[in-house]
């Protein structure tokens, strides 16, 4: 295999303390190459979304690494995750999460807009409109650049997420359930759209629970009791240690 | 650059921010407002003040007064020309004042002046009504009652020197307005002399059939504060009610030079009301009468009087009103008039009466600034305060503004781990917010400045129009506050101030809940869903 994009070593989270203290990871690893498609499945409630974010260093391990390209993400400054968040990660959510006091246009555009200053703007004003512009052509959104996000369907809204998550051209796409809020129909538009995108090269990993989505994947994994399994491998374990599912210690 | 931007949208888009402008706007509009009436109020005090004395005033403040002052004028006079321009005596009592056509008595501070100097120290002729429209006109001099005469044809004149004067006026006046509002009253008519008057208005003369002229025994002018005889209309002029030439009885007491009651009776002075003076101060125009100082002086046995063992006593007065040349510096020249008055009162010597001995051993030398300053430090120190309570009140205005801040960080959290998700730094975020506040600081800041500065420079209009609902909302009335109108000038300085203040403030209260937004991890603000 060729030098992995992004690397992940025996991460561990937990949330809470004390009595009411959950164990999401217990030791999650994972390797991405680069232009590879990865789908993780897991029950709803498996740490999916945790282990995403600790990717996307929009959460800190309690122990373990995410290295990007060789480097560990976390052992940088703050404003290096920053950059890493801005410049290397797109990141789609299952909710959207679009800027409701901005139009389309100006949702896709806002990764250029927080990674230019005041000043750098003016010169780059024109170029990130193009961009933008062209990237909502091609999820077929050009007509609605200025409506309101509250104003577009969830499979539109989706679309613009996918847009403002790739229009900087990351090398790493993070999607989580994508389509987990959108009907049958809309979801595998959305998931023909990722997958356009797989085709032309573009590294993702997208985390769901519905096993039709994998299927698209050049490889699927499993995340289950706080691990990362291949799929169909199920003994393929890297940590033995105390596999046991998210329970509340007592 | 998507701080500023943000912060522009979320200001443009959310309601909430209206609220912080609102409450920004209106402590900087009441900020300003005290400001502006207590800077006013302040300036108006200093200004009035300096109009109603000479720079300097040498007295012992005493009501019998002090003599050698002739000779003490002709001292300094000589000795300081480069100093001392005018130097004029002053005596001041009190009396009765009483209209003897009616039954309008009482009491004043009668102040004994040389007309034709006093006027040259300072704002005294401004402040006289008929001397404005019939320039030259007011004398103390002996006079008759000017009456208005009615020719066959119905048509009224004024007496020919009256008529003169009125011309020489209106040639030289260079406020239009002032000549058409005079033109269309010229005059108001109190039918008859003698007969209790009639309409009230700004100018009053007798009239009666016939030729113009004056009628009446000569008697002595006096000028009578604008508030004591005449009545304040609410636009801040007045009725006259009383026609100019009217007889006036003044009774005084004499004292002796050692402060008795002397023996002789109370002097009764039969004089002629010639005009009235408006220093603009409440508290002397409605007290004060001028009368001629020579004649005050013998009234009040203050001229020469033989003494029991020959000879005369030394007249005397009440204050020494001393004028400078342009540009010469009041404090020094003080000093230097103090000096002269240590040296001068050594030269004389040994002789002195009791009396006199004792008058001139209290004698001091202030500064117009030197007599006013109890009362104008007052005015300061109660702009100070008022300004730090009003300012206290502004805090609410920070706290409001912080607590809107904090209301819009807790709504907009999701939005903060977008931006976040996005690659915002902390810093950025904070700044986001601290530049919305500042955006909404300014916006409130301009907006007050322009309330404020509207309210001040119409509050006299707007105190005139709660007054025709309710009396009781009067609140400036001039005989609580001295001046007639509420000051209606805002300083530029002050308004700037105020309104980088009211910005700052703005921001400072932003400070916490940015710094709130600026910790917060991206996933903590994306869970909530
Ligand atoms: N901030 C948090 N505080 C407490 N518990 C959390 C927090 N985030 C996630 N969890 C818990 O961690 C577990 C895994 O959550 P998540 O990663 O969202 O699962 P998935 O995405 O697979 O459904 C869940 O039991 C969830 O309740
Ligand atoms: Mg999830």
């Amino acid at each position: 295999m060729a030098m992995p994009i992004l690397e992940a070593r025996s991460l561990r989270k937990s949330f809470g303390s004390g009595s009411t203290q959950v164990k999401v990871l217990c030791g999650a690893s994972l390797s991405v190459a680069p232009g590879e498609f990865v789908v993780i499945m897991g029950a709803s409630g498996s740490g999916k979304s945790t282990m995403l974010h600790l990717l996307g260093a929009l959460d800190t391990p309690d122990s373990g690494s995410v290295s990007y390209r060789g480097e560990s993400v976390f052992d940088g400054s703050r404003s290096k995750q920053g950059a890493y968040r801005n410049r290397e990660v797109g990141f789609v959510f299952q909710f959207y999460h679009l800027l409701p006091e901005l139009n389309v246009l100006e949702n896709v555009m806002l990764p250029a807009l927080v990674s230019n200053s005041f000043w750098a703007w003016r010169k780059t004003r024109v170029s990130a409109r193009q961009n933008a512009l062209e990237m909502l052509d091609r999820v077929g959104l050009i007509d609605r650049v200025k409506h309101r996000p509250n104003e577009l369907s969830g499979g539109e809204q989706q679309r613009v997420a996918i847009s403002r998550a790739l229009v900087h051209k990351p090398a790493l796409l993070l999607a989580d359930e994508p389509t987990g809020n959108l009907d049958a129909t809309t979801g595998s538009g959305i998931l023909n759209l990722l997958a356009e995108f797989s085709e032309a090269g573009q590294t993702m990993i997208l985390v769901t629970h519905d096993a039709s989505v994998a299927s698209r994947a050049d490889r699927t994994l499993t995340l289950v009791e706080g691990v990362i399994r291949e799929a169909g491998a199920p003994t393929a374990v890297e940590h033995k240690s105390e596999p046991q599912k998210p329970e509340v210690v007592l | 650059m998507y701080k500023w931007f943000l912060a522009w949208r979320y200001l443009r888009t959310k309601m909430i921010a209206f609220f912080g402008i609102a409450s920004v706007m209106l402590c900087v509009a009441m900020v300003l407002v005290v400001m502006s009436v207590m800077g006013g109020f302040l300036d108006t005090v200093r200004d009035r003040s300096r109009g109603l004395h000479s720079e300097i005033i040498i007295d012992n403040r005493s009501m019998q007064g002090f003599p050698y002052y002739e000779e003490f004028s002709r001292f300094i006079e000589n000795r300081l020309p480069e100093v001392i321009r005018l130097t004029t005596p002053s005596i001041w009592t009190y009396g009765l004042f009483r209209i003897p056509a009616t039954n309008f008595t009482v009491s004043a501070r009668v102040q004994g002046i040389h007309l034709d100097d006093y006027v040259q120290l300072n704002d005294f002729k401004r402040g006289l009504h008929y001397e404005r429209y019939f320039p030259g006109t007011t004398t103390f001099k002996p006079q008759g009652m000017p009456v208005v005469g009615i020719g066959e044809n119905g048509v009224m004149t004024l007496p020919p020197d009256l008529a003169a004067a009125n011309a020489l006026w209106r040639s030289n006046e260079t406020d239009a307005a002032a000549i058409e509002a005079f033109d269309r009253l010229p005059f108001e008519r109190a039918l008859l002399p003698r007969v209790r008057p009639f309409v009230p208005a700004e100018r009053v003369f007798a009239v009666d059939v016939g030729e113009a002229g004056y009628r009446g025994s000569k008697r002595p002018g006096i000028i009578v504060g604008c508030d004591l005889l005449n009545i304040r209309r609410s636009d801040g002029n007045f009725d006259r009610v009383y026609a100019r030439g009217t007889d006036v009885a003044l009774t005084l007491i004499p004292l002796s030079p050692a402060g008795n009651p002397n023996r002789q009776p109370a002097a009764r002075l039969a004089l002629r009301y010639v005009d009235d003076s408006r220093s603009g101060i409440y508290e002397i125009d409605s007290m004060s009468v001028y009368v001629d100082a020579d004649m005050l002086q013998r009234e009040l046995a203050m001229d020469a009087q033989p003494l029991a063992g020959g000879g005369f006593t030394k007249p005397r007065v009440n204050q020494l009103l001393v004028g400078l040349h342009e540009g010469v510096d009041m404090n020094e020249a003080k000093a230097l008039i103090a000096d002269a008055w240590r040296e001068f009162y050594l030269s004389l010597g040994p002789g002195l009466t009791m009396d006199d001995e004792r008058a001139l051993a209290m004698m001091e030398v202030s500064t117009w600034e030197d007599l006013q300053r109890p009362f104008i430090q007052a005015v300061e120190k109660e702009k100070v305060l008022v300004t730090i309570l009003f300012s206290l009140i502004s805090m609410v205005a920070i706290v409001l503004v912080g607590c809107i801040f904090y209301m819009i960080v807790e709504k907009k959290t999701r939005d903060i781990g977008i931006l976040k998700a996005i690659g915002a730094s902390g810093r950025g975020v904070a700044v986001l917010f601290v530049s919305y506040a500042g955006a909404v600081g300014v916006l409130g800041s301009i907006l007050g400045i322009a309330l404020g500065s509207f309210f001040v420079w119409n509050i006299n209009d707007i105190q005139d129009f709660l007054a025709s609902l309710d009396p009781q909302l009067r609140v400036w009335s001039p005989d609580i506050y001295s001046f007639d109108r509420i000051p209606e000038v805002v300083k530029r300085a002050d308004a700037i101030w105020i309104g980088l203040i009211a910005v700052f403030a703005s921001m400072v209260g932003s400070l916490i809940p940015a710094f709130v937004a600026a910790r917060v991890w991206p996933v903590q603000a994306l869970r909530y869903e």
